[in-house]
């Protein structure tokens, strides 16, 4: 593609300049007097060839073909960085999918479909899937699931899909106990009985052991069985356990320096690196998201320095932390109804780097459960059956 | 390049050719440029020179063997 130039000449004698033109090979594509002068329009290879011409002035007014393209991008290179990156954005925000939504009230099928979609690639910061690709998916779902889903939308919005789902609802029949106690799961002292069907065959401080019926279910007059219930309620207990606990005798205490450094942080399924070297040897870190895409996480990251410090734990503290262990060890394993009654070291050992402590745990724990009976033959009562 | 000169002789398969249209003069061929003024404009050829007088000629583009001047043409003389 061939590149002009337009200059202006300025001569007297116009007939010598053609006639020069035409000796060194310029070709004039275009000429126009003005009131300046001559305007041609020449090869922008001949424009070097007009200074030997030496009797004419000569000025370059404009270009065109490629290096007027090269001119305008350069003159206006704020604005073509802005369209390429506004171009690249607008992409970007087309054609991205940065949030799913997926709409129901049950924690267990939003949960279910989420699973599924990921299973399938639609999850968050991915590109958007064309509209065969979600009908596929859409069918794919519900043939996985047919009893727990009756309908899937997948529908997209701005830069996100929202998926809305329709429970598959089946009535099972409900399966109703006629005919159970209440029964004791460990030894115990009883603390607490609570219940709202059947008899309750314990009271407070009795001691209990494992199988122990706790609150009946056949109810009982002058020794004769008059009605059988499905008991319903609860037994809470003192149950003991003894809990061991190893707690390390040395520690690293932490004291920031007051020195900070920055850094960025790449952070995906594999990677997890700084992009610049840490400048800090020892250090806390502080994170700080800065965008996420396409599953790869960019990090500003404020690296405090630290002075790392070995210290022991007197015995004392040592026991402590063991009792703090033992708490949260039972503690993990009981409901808000129950909790920890007392506690009593049984046996502490300290070795070269640990201490190895044994801790009897008292605890006040639901230790019923409803377990089915067969019926007996009653003769006068209507109401008991033969089972 | 072959192409563009199989095409190129094509079209211009003369020696040489004087164009006249609405105070437009196209040559093409000539071999020198004799003269080149406003009333007066002169052209040699292998076998004949052409001049050619009128009123205000102006070059509105040339190269090595060919031209386009504008202008009122009066006459056109061979020798």
């Amino acid at each position: 593609m061939n590149t002009y130039v337009i200059v202006l000449i300025k001569t007297n004698n116009f007939e010598r300049f053609f006639l020069k033109c035409r000796g060194l090979g310029i070709a004039v594509f275009h000429t126009e007097i003005t009131e300046e002068g001559m305007i041609i329009k020449i090869l922008e290879s001949d424009y070097k060839k007009l200074h030997k011409i030496w009797f004419i002035q000569y000025k370059k007014v404009d270009v065109e073909g490629v290096l007027k393209v090269g001119e305008l991008v350069k003159k206006n290179f704020v604005f073509f960085v802005a369209l390429i990156v506004g171009c690249v954005l607008l992409f970007l925000i087309s054609h991205v999918i940065v949030d799913v939504d997926v709409i129901h009230s049950n924690k267990e099928i939003r949960d279910l479909v989420t699973n599924a979609l990921k299973e399938h690639g639609i999850v968050k910061n991915t590109w958007r899937k064309s509209y065969q690709e979600i009908q596929e998916i859409k069918e794919s779902i519900l043939e996985e699931y047919p009893l727990k889903l009756e309908w899937l939308e997948i529908e997209s919005k701005g830069m996100k899909y929202v998926v809305r789902i329709e429970e598959r609802k089946i009535n099972e029949e409900e399966t109703v106990k006629d005919a159970c106690h209440i029964v004791a799961t460990k030894d115990g002292i009883v603390k607490q009985v609570i219940y709202s069907k059947g008899e309750a065959l314990y009271k407070e401080n009795d001691y209990v052991r494992a199988g122990d019926i706790l609150i009946t279910g056949s109810i009982l007059k002058d020794g004769e069985e008059k009605s059988v219930v499905c008991a319903t309620g609860s037994v809470y207990a003192e149950v003991w356990y003894q809990v061991s606990v190893h707690v390390p005798l040395t520690y690293t205490e932490q004291t920031e320096t007051g020195k900070v450094r920055w850094n960025f942080k790449v952070k995906n399924n594999t990677v997890n690196d700084f992009i610049f070297k840490s400048r800090v040897n020892s250090y806390v870190e502080e994170l700080h998201p800065l965008v996420k895409l396409f599953g790869t996480e960019f990090q500003f990251v404020r690296q405090k320095e630290v002075i790392e410090e070995e210290k022991n734990y007197t015995e004392e503290e040592a026991l402590n932390k063991a009792l703090e262990e033992v708490d949260s060890k039972v503690s993990s394993t009981l409901d808000e109804n129950e909790k920890i009654l007392y506690k009593k070291v049984l046996k502490k050992e300290q070795n070269n780097s640990t201490m190895d402590v044994e801790v009897f745990v008292a605890v006040l724990e639901s230790i019923g459960e409803q377990q089915e009976f067969e019926r007996e033959l009653s003769g006068n009562d209507g109401d008991t059956t033969i089972n | 390049m072959h192409l563009y000169k199989t095409i190129k002789n094509f079209l211009f398969d003369q020696e040489y050719f004087i164009d006249l249209w609405q105070n437009n003069i196209h040559i093409y061929g000539f071999l020198d440029i004799l003269s080149l003024q406003e009333e007066k404009a002169g052209f040699h050829f292998e076998r004949f020179d052409v001049e050619l007088v009128g009123k205000d000629f102006r070059v509105l583009k040339l190269t090595k063997n060919e031209i386009l001047i504008q202008g009122e043409l009066r006459e056109m003389r061979f020798s």
